[in-house]
């Protein structure tokens, strides 16, 4: 105690400065992270107490020296040498101490500089005469250590008369540099560090797609804006503010095939039970609103690089909701169009159509279509839900839409425009609804939501699809309109193609009665059928004709013909072919004067070539025989059969009429006798075959001999299977057969 | 030369023929085929119109129409009209209708008229 007492006054003083620097500096250092200001704060403690000049100086990464504090007694100085040093930077090579210190990582202690030293570091002339003039001639220069690197030096400086620096002085600007340098060394890492985060922290925030990064215990430790959009948080912070286990019940969480799934299966968490996390596609219902989302999940593990253990889950959530609904109403208007065009029978293809939007689309759905007296007829309800079903069908009973109803399907088929209605309240039901139990029907059918949708032909609305959602975990969105204006489109074509078709179907039954006797005349002692088939689905008018009618006393004409062509021009020649020999059997005329009248009737036809064929036959019954005449224009001969099943061909080839001049046709007289019976066909039969040979006169001799021993109506249906077997079930041309048998 | 699903008809001219050899199927939906190629403007030059049915394997009462109305327009512009015969069932066909005598047939396309 002595010593010190008696030691110099100046070092007793500078012991007391230097622990109150350190302690000041502490503080200092501590309090801001921001080095500038910290390093400007450092250099301030030691003016005036340690030096009248204080200079700090850092290395930048490219070896080059910057000043980055100045403090000083003198005000004027600080401006000033910034302004040296800016414009005449230390060479880090030189023999300025600073730059000396940082290459060495060693104090220096200048206790008296001399003009001479102070010129031989100057940064050239204006340097060495600032030094000189400032009076500065003690310096202490300490480097800034941290982690084995220089990362500049602090200057200490007595300018003028101040004392000149010793040893302790030294000490204490090293101790005070060494500080200065962790400072700064913590100030850059964490710097660093931030400027890390914050670059990361910016991308994940940014992406559109959801983040979010989970613990072990399932807390949130991180989630993006997206995250908390996605998650329905009003913030990434709410997210993170979260219980464990509270976010997932919001939603109903399901795989492709609706099976409902559990947190446990999610990616996120297999992670920490060691369970391979494979990308998992998701259907996410929010289940407040009932918005749907489809949701890809993937999540990586973030590892403790030492144990390996897994610390963290960071899950991506892509939304995949667009590309996904529009796949599902692709896949939803295949399957539409496949059930449309399986069936002509518009009232049964509804029905599947309406099957099928039940669950795709929505919970309920019926199908309204106008009647031919324009009123509204349901033809198709579907419901999920068999105990609604009944509730829709009450409805439909009891309150069916009158067309000019202002609201709802009526409207909807009037403006040919789809609505759609969300958000369905009770004011709203209150005014649609007639009365107080249609309103209590329309409130427990619960409707969330309804589209309405025209069922749209090319020219018309036919009526209208109407798809109701009554489950909350059900929206009804605009995409749900336009997948449903989409079907209404494509069903109102398949509906009004099947409409045509079965008004087709019956304009041809029509033209064919006109064109075929509606029965056959009784004839004694005669047993008589026919048949006749049209050939493929969509029937055209066939050029096929029969006819058997009286021909003077106890005879009978039975003709058989075929018109060349189909359809409309076909159909006239049939009738004009049917009544002109219909005229002449009236006249009497002999068969061959029969057609050959026909036959100038048809050259008569100002349109050209009309070729028909005619295979005609007179019966006469006279003193207990039968007699036929056959004349054959054309046409196939006849084909006579005994009761054992013998055949033979009737009748000499003769010429077709209606083109070629003169027409030859010659008479060939038989008789019937009992149990005989004889054939009359038009080319439709031989020729059935198309690909296949055509049944030629062997196979047609066998098939009737096989026929032969059954009633004349199980003869005709057995020829025309066969037919039908032999021709593949396709046969190429209309097949007629009459026939008669003599009892 | 025309083609259709069913019908193909190749069509050349030599020595004063505008030969016409037809391969498939006349019916209803190829007859229009052979009504426009034999009606062709460049055909009417010659001295005679053959339609070769040798590899022609059916034929229905449409067919049998346009070979008529071939007929019909030949003998109106002073053409000669020929046609070779056909397979079993084309000539049938031919025959049963009564329209194998009106037609002059000849045995080869190139051939002599019989």
């Amino acid at each position: 105690m002595s010593e010190s007492v008696s030691a110099p006054e100046e070092t007793a003083s500078t012991h007391d400065v230097a622990i109150e620097l350190l302690v000041e500096a502490g503080a200092v250092l501590a309090s801001s992270l921001d080095l500038t200001t910290t390093m400007s704060h450092v250099a301030q403690l030691t003016v005036p107490r340690l030096a009248d000049l204080c200079v700090i100086d850092l290395r930048n990464e490219d070896g080059s020296i910057t000043e980055v504090a100045v403090a000083a007694a003198d005000p004027a100085i600080g401006p000033a040498l910034e302004s040296l040093r800016a414009r005449h930077p230390l060479d880090p090579e030189g023999e300025h101490p600073v730059a000396r210190v940082i290459r060495s990582g060693e104090p220096e202690l200048q206790a008296r500089m001399s003009d001479e030293l102070m010129r031989s570091f100057a940064q050239g002339s204006e340097h060495a005469r600032f030094m000189i003039d400032k009076r500065y001639h003690s310096a202490v220069v300490a480097p800034l250590l941290a982690r084995g690197r220089t990362l500049g030096a602090l200057s200490l400086l007595r300018l003028g008369s101040s004392e000149p620096y010793v040893r302790a002085d030294l000490d204490l600007g090293n101790e005070l540099a060494r500080r200065a340098a962790l400072a700064i060394d913590n100030a850059r890492l964490f710097s660093e560090v931030r400027s890390v985060e914050r670059r990361l922290e910016a991308v994940l925030v940014n992406l559109a797609e959801a983040i979010t990064m989970t613990d072990a215990q399932g807390r949130m430790v991180f989630a993006n804006q997206a995250a908390a959009e996605l998650l329905g948080a009003g913030s990434p912070r709410e997210l993170m503010d979260a219980a464990p286990g509270t976010i997932m019940p919001r939603f109903l969480v399901t795989d492709e095939h609706g099976r409902e799934l559990d947190l446990e299966s999610m990616p996120g968490r297999r992670l920490f039970s060691g369970a391979p996390a494979e990308p998992l596609l998701v259907r996410n219902v929010v289940r407040a609103t009932g918005e749907e989302r489809w949701l890809i999940v993937r999540s990586s593990p973030v590892t403790d690089p030492d144990s390996a253990r897994v610390l963290y889950a960071v899950n991506v959530f892509e939304n995949i909701t667009e590309v996904k609904h529009a796949q599902l109403a692709e896949s939803f208007m295949a399957e539409a169009s496949r059930v449309l065009a399986s069936s002509m029978d518009y009232a049964e293809t509804l029905t599947q159509i309406a099957r099928l939007a039940v669950p795709q689309i929505a919970d309920w759905c019926a199908v309204d279509v106008l009647d031919e007296h324009g009123e509204i007829e349901r033809v198709a309800v579907h419901h999920s839900d068999p105990r609604r079903l009944e509730l829709a069908e009450q409805l439909d009973r009891g309150y069916r839409p009158a067309r000019e109803d202002p609201l709802g399907v009526p409207e909807v088929i009037r403006s040919g425009r789809a609505r759609i209605y969300t958000d369905i309240d009770q004011d709203a039901l209150a005014a649609y609804a007639r009365d107080n139990a249609h309103l209590a029907l329309l409130q427990a059918i619960e409707a969330k939501a309804v589209i309405i949708v025209p069922l749209a032909a090319p020219a018309r609305t036919l009526g209208a699809i109407t798809l109701v959602s009554s489950d909350s975990l059900r929206r009804l969105t605009h995409a749900d309109l336009a997948l449903a204006e989409r079907l209404g489109r494509r069903a109102g074509t398949a509906v009004e193609s099947a409409r045509l078709y079965t008004e087709r179907t019956r304009i041809v039954k029509v033209l064919e009665a006109a064109l075929l006797p509606e029965s056959l005349p009784e004839i004694p002692g005669v047993e008589i059928e026919a048949l006749y088939r049209a050939a493929g689905e969509l029937n055209d008018v066939g050029g096929d004709f029969y006819d058997v009618l009286p021909y003077g006393p106890n005879s009978w004409m039975l003709v058989i013909g075929d018109v060349c062509g189909k359809g409309p021009r076909a159909a006239g020649v049939t009738a004009l072919a049917r009544h002109t020999l219909r005229a002449a059997a009236m006249l009497g005329l002999r068969p061959t004067a029969m057609l050959g009248t026909l036959h100038q009737a048809l050259r008569r036809q100002p349109a050209g070539a009309d070729l028909c064929t005619v295979c005609l036959v007179t019966l006469e019954q006279r003193g207990g025989q039968a007699r036929l005449k056959v004349a054959l224009a054309g046409h196939p001969p006849p084909l006579l059969m005994d009761a054992g099943g013998e055949c033979r061909k009737i009748g000499t080839p003769g010429t077709l009429l209606g083109v070629l001049d003169p027409v030859d046709v010659k008479e060939v007289e038989v008789e019937l006798r009992t149990g005989q019976t004889l054939l009359l066909y038009t080319d439709g039969l031989p020729e059935a075959g198309r690909a296949g040979p055509q049944l030629d006169d062997e196979r047609l001799f066998a098939l009737c001999a096989q026929a032969s021993q059954a009633t004349l109506e199980g003869m005709l249906e057995q020829i025309e299977r066969a037919a039908l077997e032999h021709a593949g079930g396709r046969l190429r041309d209309d097949i007629a057969l009459l026939a008669l048998r003599l009892r | 030369m025309g083609v259709h699903d069913q019908l193909r008809v190749d069509v050349r001219r030599e020595a004063g023929r505008a030969i016409l050899t037809l391969d498939g199927e006349l019916d209803m939906a190829s007859a229009e085929l052979l009504q426009e190629l034999a009606d062709g403007e460049d055909l009417r030059g010659e001295a005679m119109l053959v339609l070769d049915l040798q590899q022609l394997r059916f034929i229905d009462s449409t067919g049998l129409r346009a070979i008529l109305t071939t007929l019909e327009r030949c003998r109106e512009r002073g053409q000669e009209f020929a046609i070779t015969p056909g397979s079993p069932q084309v000539q049938r066909l031919l025959s049963v209708t009564g329209v194998a005598e009106h037609l002059p047939t000849i045995a080869t396309a190139d051939g002599a008229v019989a």
